[in-house]
């Protein structure tokens, strides 16, 4: 790993060389005896071959070593000999710590002596970089980086706690802090903290947090993050201490800097089947009118599938999509889509990134099946005022960010528009009437009350509403608030305090027929509040525990008369209220190096409370209203039916070299909401029900097996992971089943088995000129019903492939910067055709003929392909302009190919008809418009 | 519910739609399909019987001959037998129910499989209010509205019939005669006895009986009131009220059963193709064989009883209509072989003045001069 530092700069070890070269072993006869052919061999290589044969470590710089090819032949040669030998006539020199460490420079050496003043505590002279705060009493004093010498901090040592008077006794010890954006203030999340020349490393929490063990004495750490200039700090570390540490941001510079990071985390972390990706490549994938669209391309990744283009439901590892616990920022979003479906309701603008659980899911996250996709908002910029404004075909957007109280709090709020409305004007004349509009708001505040307390705001809303020519008015929305406390009592323990209310309501109404006129209600409500704690025990454990309460409250439906001629006799559905409690604890265990074992139990106890009447059924036999045999009434309050079992998180990491590890993983959930859907798509219609005595919660376990692979200096990452799952009490329904307002709704579902495997491959190459990612998926997803006391078993009792089976997956989004101000991105995917229900036959009724049907899915709709095409075009660089612009210029769908969306039969003027749809059955050419401030 | 489907409309105006047959693996079919309903009131009691088959055969009907058909109460104490009026069709003029007892309607095969339906109470079907119309958006909007006061019918089925009377735009006395091998010759008068315009031709009447499935319910209504229950639309200036329109309404008090029968039917069969349609599943009745259990039969039958109204509208009421032919002037033409053996068309009368000289005649194209090409010709006897 340390052989791949690209941005050790030691040219610029200046600070350590303030006088007394007093090492320079360079002397001929030094170091081991070295015995070995080199033939045609780059330095680096060459390097390596030699820390194999002699223990020695090298540092350099890799560029330095460009186009050298080591040509040699030596026997019982002392390694300094050789390395002279080695660089003789190039302009590589080197010099030796005495502590079998070796640095490679060009033309200068570097001197092996510290600074004299290093250590003492007098005041530094001018110019060279002064160590706060190292006070010996209070542990937590935060080295804090001078702002004026950037260029010198990954140089410079930064002495952590006190300098003990007699010898440093060895130990280990933790050093915590944030990691911030130099620029905005922001934390930067998911970075990773490796101590150099060791396996251990650490990913910075949600809040740029980290905590890591090192032992005493003296310390390299490399910092890595997306978005983010690599970089390297290097600690005397005697004591615990904190280390707040700016990362600079990777901002597009007009000079052509290649930069290679090490992109480790995939083979070090204990994480698997985990994706993650930034806003910056989300903005990159072209979509359709241009709104960068998360979820799209979320749905680009290997075991992610969707249904069509009309749907931005997940379908993640064969669940579906309702098995995937949507959060922004610890917000639950129950319909993620605007527009029916087309777009996701998340603003671009105000995301950072985002990333999706498959398998491996925290402790802290329960109650999905299949998934968890976090939303991660951006924190305001904490130095400045700025914002954003953009117009696309169908959007138009507005943010603006900037510090409450400077370095300490931001905002940032985001909103978008929409004026769709010319959309409609494609309709028919009879729906010229007709109106659509969409819009999302975010506020988020960051406020860092003092070192150790933090709070955070979220408050998210969505709004959709759709009228019908003037006559039926479809509305919904999500509504969400958060606040988050966060307090780190010292450097091994830190807590997080959460608490909020998230909600999702429709509405549908029309008056059109005075007599009929109606408003249907239905809206989810959800009280949260959530503790977790997080403990870093030592070097090899890291526990985490919490406790997490959850209150739903629902209206499934209430159905009432419009205005006074209408007969509608007012229906309300009884209200569900239900507690989820759960309890976890897990232990991340660095059994050695190589192996980590990370085990988690997650407790969780589902209780369905009162008031509520209950329809009771005879045992043994369909639930049907015939089978009723009465009711029984609760009172409120009353716990009518608690559902409870432990869910078991378990992963183990095996690290077999530098680039390349296994690991395994198996994992429970439980669910106990479920939305009740028999349409393909999700509707804005679909109605969620709680588990009840007579509805089982879901429940699925999944075993799965990873290897990841790095090639090219960590530039390339590839992995293979394998999955089997199986899935208990998934809802399925009878034929003719209505969902809403049905008072009885377990006698029109039925809970079937499943089980879903698949292989998922994915080649990433995350930096560079050109860079993107392919992806391949295997896999199918089986139901099966066989069970005769619910009812007659589906397709005859024999698996069948679920609406949104499709073995076959294969994507590839590609972006070439061809300039830094000009860049293009491809985006392609193919996939296997998603099952259908098509005719068995047909007949004559009601004076026409038509189709019958019988057993389900076994069919396919044609294969799906489709590639789109963007190019980026930035404004000029010039920092100081008071705006930035930028333009995206695309093509969706960009060979026309109609894509079938459903292949249905239909009965018109008498007579049965075979179609074909497609949503985007063309081209369809897009551009958007930005700009900075 | 329903709307949505118009809502995804809206996805379909970017999205497109063509015809596409995929291949079926189709198993072998031939379910038996029942139809028609038990009769609790005056008239006959109709049930066709057909076999189910393959997408891929012809569109014809395969109609099921032979089998023996019987409406029995419980435990058969007494039955009315069907007799088959044509292939397929089995007719009892009057059958007198108990409305206190059950029935259902048995089948055996000529291939002496047997069939039975689910037994029915005896139910009667309240008189139609009113079959009322609106202007709406330039065309006319036809309306049922129903009640029964007892608050017990709760589900309806409809069906109508549309006729309507319509006159080709050009009158005519003339015809084209043939030469002796076929070709067209010369143009005479239809009656050279007569000349006069053949009235024939000239006034018709056409009917049309829609397919589609019109059910409704009033369940979530404190009345059992259906008001204003959209029958069809006919378009601005359409030809059905450039004279004369008449809607024969028929209106079923059905069960709850039934009803979710007939609703899987459409979605299944009328209401594919949008966004968010359910997915089509299987869906049999209350038919049964009890031979085979496991052979499924397509069909609902039970007792019912059939109600009528039928309302007319002229085109006095329909004010600013202005249904249009769109039928071209008539052209002038040579009455010579060699021009008459090209033009098409019917010719309608002498284009220069003169009853005698044929020299020059006028033609139009065949729709706007018989109107028995779309239309029948003899004055249905509900016409006033």
């Amino acid at each position: 790993m340390f052989r791949k530092q690209k941005h050790i700069l030691f040219s610029l070890l200046a600070l350590l060389l303030v006088n007394g070269l007093s090492v320079n072993a360079q002397t001929d006869t030094s170091g081991p005896l070295v015995t070995g052919e080199f033939k045609q061999l780059r330095v680096e290589t060459f390097l390596l071959q030699l820390e194999k044969n002699t223990g020695y470590r090298f540092y350099y710089n890799k560029t330095d070593l460009d186009s050298i090819l080591i040509d040699l032949s030596v026997k019982n040669q002392p390694l300094h000999k050789l390395l002279q030998l080695a660089f003789n006539d190039t302009h590589l020199v080197f010099s030796d710590d005495g502590n079998r460490q070796i640095f490679i420079t060009k033309h200068i050496p570097i001197s092996m002596a510290l600074a004299d003043d290093l250590f003492d505590d007098q005041p530094r002279k001018i110019k060279k970089p002064v160590i706060t705060a190292r006070n010996p009493i209070q542990k937590d004093a935060v080295v804090t980086e001078p702002k004026a010498a950037k260029a010198n901090l990954e140089n410079k040592l930064y002495i952590i706690g006190d300098k003990p008077k007699t010898a440093l006794t060895p130990g280990k010890v933790t050093i915590a802090g944030y990691l911030h954006d130099s620029k905005t203030g922001e934390p930067v999340i998911g970075a990773s903290i490796m101590l150099e020349g060791s396996k251990t490393g650490v990913i910075s929490d949600q809040y740029g947090y980290y905590s890591i063990t090192v032992p005493k004495g003296r310390n390299i750490i490399n910092i890595q993050s997306l978005g983010a200039l690599d970089t390297r700090r290097q600690l005397m570390v005697y004591g615990e201490g904190r280390m707040n540490i700016d990362l600079q941001p990777q901002v597009i510079s007009l000079k052509n800097v290649t930069v290679s990071a090490e992109r480790t985390s995939l083979i070090k972390g204990m994480q698997m089947g985990v994706q993650k990706i930034d806003i910056k490549a989300i903005k990159q994938v072209p979509v359709v009118f241009g709104e960068a669209d998360i979820l799209r391309v979320v749905m680009t990744m290997p075991g992610v599938k969707t249904v069509g283009e009309a749907s931005t439901g997940l379908n993640v590892r064969g669940g579906s999509a309702d098995q995937n616990l949507i959060l922004f920022n610890d917000a639950t979003i129950f319909n993620p889509s605007h527009f029916f479906g087309l777009f996701s309701a998340f603003n671009p603008e105000v995301v950072k990134d985002v990333q999706l659980y498959k398998s491996g899911i925290p402790a802290r996250y329960g109650g999905r099946l299949s998934s968890v996709l976090e939303v991660n908002s951006r924190e305001g910029n904490k130095k400045n005022i700025t914002g954003s404004a953009g117009i696309g075909l169908l959007t138009s957007r507005i943010n603006i960010e900037g510090p409450l109280a400077k370095d300490r709090s931001s905002f940032i709020f985001g909103a978008r528009t929409t004026y769709a409305n010319w959309l409609l004007n494609l309709l028919p004349n009879e729906y010229k009437n007709s109106k659509a509009a969409f819009n999302d708001i975010n506020f988020n505040i960051t406020h860092e009350i003092d070192k150790k307390n933090s709070v955070y705001f979220t408050g998210y809303l969505s709004n959709d509403r759709f009228n019908l020519n003037n006559d039926t008015t479809y509305h919904y929305g999500n509504r969400n608030i958060s606040l988050k406390w966060k307090h780190v009592f010292n450097n091994k323990w830190y807590m997080i305090t959460s608490g909020g209310y998230d909600g999702y309501y429709y509405d549908i109404s029309s008056e059109r027929n005075p007599t009929t006129a109606y408003k249907l209600d239905f809206n989810i409500n959800q009280y949260y509040l959530k503790t977790h704690v997080n403990y870093f025990a030592n070097a090899r454990h890291t526990i985490e525990f919490g406790m997490n309460n959850l209150l739903y409250k629902l209206s499934p439906g209430t159905f009432a008369p419009l205005g006074n001629k209408s007969l509608i006799v007012p229906q309300k559905m009884q209200t569900e209220q239900a507690l989820e409690t759960a309890l976890y604890l897990s232990d991340k265990f660095t059994v050695t190096p190589e192996l980590s074992l990370e085990g988690a139990i997650r407790y969780s106890v589902f209780n369905y409370l009162g008031a509520q009447t209950v329809n009771q059924y005879a045992a043994g036999v369909p639930k049907t209203e015939t089978n009723r045999l009465g009711v029984i009434n609760y009172g409120s309050g009353s716990f009518i039916k608690t559902y409870h079992a432990p869910e078991i998180r378990a992963t183990a990491r095996y690290i077999i070299n530098q680039n390349f590890s296994v690991k395994a993983g198996f994992n429970t959930q439980r669910q106990y909401i479920h939305m009740l859907s028999n349409t393909a798509a999700i509707a804005p219609t679909d109605i969620w029900k709680l588990s009840d005595p007579n509805i089982r919660p879901q429940s699925g376990e999944q075993v799965s097996l990873g290897i990841y692979h790095n090639f090219k200096s960590n530039t390339i990452e590839t992995s293979v992971e394998v999955y089997y799952k199986r899935i208990k009490d998934f809802l399925d329904y009878k034929s003719g089943a209505v969902l809403v307002l049905n008072p009885h709704i377990e006698t029109d579902l039925v809970g079937t088995r499943g089980k879903a495997y698949g292989v998922e491959f994915l080649i990433k190459k995350a930096t560079g000129k050109f860079n993107g990612w392919f992806s391949y998926t295997y896999s199918r997803t089986l139901l099966q019903m066989n069970d005769s006391t619910q009812g007659s078993p589906i397709n005859k009792g024999a698996f069948y492939p679920a609406n949104y089976d499709k073995p076959h997956d294969l994507t590839f989004v590609g972006n070439l910067r061809i300039s830094h101000r000009f860049s293009i991105s491809v985006n392609t995917t193919y996939s296997t055709g998603r099952p259908i229900t098509l005719p068995i036959g047909m007949f004559y009724y009601a004076g026409a003929q038509r189709t019958l049907y019988s057993d389900r899915n076994q069919y396919r709709i044609p294969d799906y392909f489709r590639a789109d095409f963007s190019m980026n075009i930035e404004g000029n660089h010039k920092v100081h302009q008071l705006f930035h612009n930028s333009f995206t210029i695309g093509v969706y769908n960009l060979t026309g190919r109609k894509n079938p969306y459903s292949v249905y039969y239909t009965t018109e003027n008498a007579v049965v008809n075979g179609y074909k749809l497609s949503i985007f059955g063309t081209l369809i050419p897009y551009i958007n418009y930005n700009v900075r401030f | 519910m329903k709307k949505l489907l118009i809502v995804s409309l809206l996805l379909m105006a970017l999205a497109c739609r063509e015809k596409y047959i995929p291949q079926l693996n189709e198993p072998a079919t031939g379910y038996l399909v029942v139809e028609g309903f038990i009769n609790s009131g005056t008239g006959p009691t109709s049930i066709s019987i057909s076999r189910s088959t393959k997408i891929s055969s012809a569109a014809t009907i395969v109609k099921e001959t032979g089998a023996l058909v019987r409406v029995e109460n419980k435990n058969n104490t007494t039955n009315f037998p069907l007799a088959e009026t044509s292939p397929g069709t089995y007719t009892h003029p009057q059958i007198v129910l108990n409305s206190a007892e059950q029935y259902r309607v048995y089948i055996r095969t000529a291939a002496g499989k047997e069939y039975v339906s689910d037994y029915s109470t005896v139910r009667t079907t309240p008189d139609i209010d009113s079959v009322s119309w609106k202007r709406e958006n330039g065309g006319v909007q036809i309306y049922a509205n129903t009640h029964d006061n007892t608050n017990s019918t709760k589900f309806y089925q409809f069906k109508y019939e549309e006729t309507w009377e319509f006159s080709s735009t050009f009158a005519t006395m003339l015809k084209v005669y043939k030469d002796r091998v076929g070709n067209p010759h010369h143009v005479g008068y239809r009656d050279s006895s007569n000349p006069v315009y053949d009235p024939k031709v000239r006034r018709c009447w056409k009917t049309n009986i829609p397919t589609n499935i019109l059910i409704n319910t009033t369940e979530k209504l404190s009345n059992d009131v259906v008001a204003l229950y959209p029958l069809t639309y006919i378009e601005p200036a359409s030809w059905k009220l450039g004279i004369l329109y008449s809607i024969n309404l028929k209106q079923y008090a059905i069960s709850r059963q039934a009803f979710r029968f007939l609703e899987q039917m459409r979605k299944n069969t009328e209401q594919l193709g949008s966004i968010f349609d359910a997915q089509p599943s299987d869906n049999n009745g209350n038919l049964h064989c009890i031979t085979n259990p496991d052979e499924p039969v397509i069909g609902f039958i039970e007792v019912s009883e059939e109600k009528q109204k039928r309302i007319f509208i002229s085109a006095a009421q329909v004010p600013g209509w202005n249904y249009d032919s769109k039928c071209l002037p008539e052209v002038a033409v040579r009455n010579i072989p060699d021009t008459i053996a090209v033009t098409a068309g019917t010719p309608t009368r002498v284009a220069k003045g003169g009853m005698t000289g044929l020299d020059y005649v006028y033609f139009a194209s065949d729709v706007c001069v018989d109107c028995t090409i779309r239309g029948v010709n003899t004055k249905p006897i509900f016409w006033p």
